[in-house]
């Protein structure tokens, strides 16, 4: 339509809602897998973080025993050498790398997978997008100046274009997202069981072992104090007074151990039901492609209200 | 994951393998109950030599589970390293769609790129 200006104001929104739902039932399915991405890489953070501390605290705690023991004999060993108090760690080096390469592994593929199905859009896609709509305005200036004829853009005829190259290339990531992930979830849901299966695994042992760990310090503490013969009354009461505080603490870790486990399953509850939506066997699949049709059309409203219009 | 500090000079990590009878968890609830029924004795005995010979078969016991409880993880080490190519190829597959998403984006931009030659052009023949 040459020479002729189109008004600043904006198109009415059910416009760019019904391009947003163009988009979507093109094929956006990827998008009911957000929520439960999010809330799936929220539970590995926590198990991650949860797991290496509980590895730590539990071989820590291991070496603080066998050193004590070691104290305990000093008297009774003439050539007792602090260098030489045989520690064993619980779990060796190999086994806590090996460990962590799973737990970072399984951090970095929960990451991954909520940064594809819930940052589809990127702002260096609205840049590119919104580049596309001035460079078009831009140019049609030129065109007008260099022909006779020309046609003028305007700022919301450029808006508008830049909205739909944005939709596009959400469409086109999308696509991508839609056609490789669910595959990849599927495909790893047996193996996110079992790693969950083996965390728990290793936390039942850790539990046992840290509970007569601390069942050792104790006693070590109750034979020193009675074995003591040179502490006077204050002495010997702060000293006892340190028995309960190591069944606190012995108490403390079990109930951190047991809480770590409770999340492990949640885990591999979480990841179940990822796999089940990414396959669409989620009944409630359809709210939230609706509830993902909303989304996005507000995003893309969103993304074309932050457009200049002068 | 940091690592415990070295506190002292590791003992023979090279103990003989434990046979897997004995890392069953039931032969391991069996020695944990006689640990735990130790302990009560310990508490109960109303002596000092009583108690030191007490603990000295508890201290015997509870290095026998401490045995089968570092064999059981290492057990688990196994299997966790079996489990990481799997994972590792999943983070691959992933990464490549990411690249693939990426690459979208830096097609539109290149559109806008060409856009803005064209431009510079016009602007450069609309002189003339």
């Amino acid at each position: 339509m040459p020479g002729k200006r189109i008004s600043c104001t904006r198109p009415p929104l059910s416009g760019l809602s019904s391009l947003a739902l163009l988009v979507l039932l093109a094929g956006c399915s990827a998008s009911p897998l957000a929520k439960h991405t999010a809330a799936f890489s929220s539970a590995t953070n926590l198990v991650v973080d949860g797991s290496e501390n509980a590895y730590r605290a539990t071989v820590r705690l291991h070496d603080q025993e066998q050193i004590a023991a070691a104290v305990a004999r000093y008297d009774t060993t003439p050539n007792w050498d602090p260098h030489n108090i045989p520690v064993t760690h619980l779990i060796d080096d190999k086994g806590l790398e090996v460990r962590s390469l799973v737990l970072d592994g399984l951090k970095l593929y929960a990451q991954t997978l909520s940064d594809l199905t819930s940052h589809i859009s990127s702002e260096k896609l609205d840049a590119a997008s919104a580049a596309v709509g001035n460079h078009l305005m831009a140019l049609s200036g030129n065109l007008g100046n260099v022909t006779s004829g020309g046609f003028t853009l305007s700022h919301t005829q450029a808006n508008l274009a830049s909205t739909a190259v944005n939709a596009l290339g959400t469409f086109l990531a999308s696509k991508k997202v839609s056609s490789g992930v669910p595959g990849i979830i599927k495909s790893m849901d047996p193996n996110v069981e079992a790693v969950c299966q083996l965390l728990n695994d290793d936390i039942t042992i850790l539990r046992r072992q840290s509970h007569d760990d601390y069942e050792q310090l104790l006693v070590q503490q109750d034979s020193f104090i009675r074995h003591a013969q040179g502490l006077s009354p204050v002495e010997r009461r702060a000293e006892i007074n340190k028995l309960p505080q190591i069944i606190l603490r012995q108490q403390t870790t079990d109930d951190m151990l047991a809480d770590l486990q409770g999340t492990i399953t949640k885990l591999a509850l979480t990841h179940h039901a990822l796999a089940a939506t990414a396959q669409n066997k989620n009944p409630e699949s359809l709210r939230d492609r609706l509830g993902e049709l909303e989304a996005a059309a507000q995003r893309l409203s969103q993304f074309y209200s932050s457009l200049p219009t002068s | 994951m940091a690592k415990t500090p070295k506190t002292a000079a590791l003992a023979d990590t090279h103990a003989p393998p434990i046979s897997p009878i004995l890392t069953h968890p039931s032969s391991v609830e069996a020695y944990q109950d006689l640990y735990n029924a130790l302990g009560r004795a310990y508490w109960e005995a109303s002596d000092i030599q009583s108690k030191d010979t007490v603990q000295g078969a508890r201290d015997a016991i509870y290095d026998i589970i401490t045995q089968l409880h570092q064999a059981q993880l290492e057990g688990n080490t196994a299997r966790f390293i079996a489990i990481v190519p799997a994972i590792q190829s999943a983070n691959a597959a992933l990464k490549s769609i990411q690249t693939s998403i990426d690459q979208i984006t830096k097609n539109i931009s290149t559109v806008a790129t060409v856009i803005a030659a064209i431009n510079r052009i016009l602007s450069f023949a609309g002189s003339l």
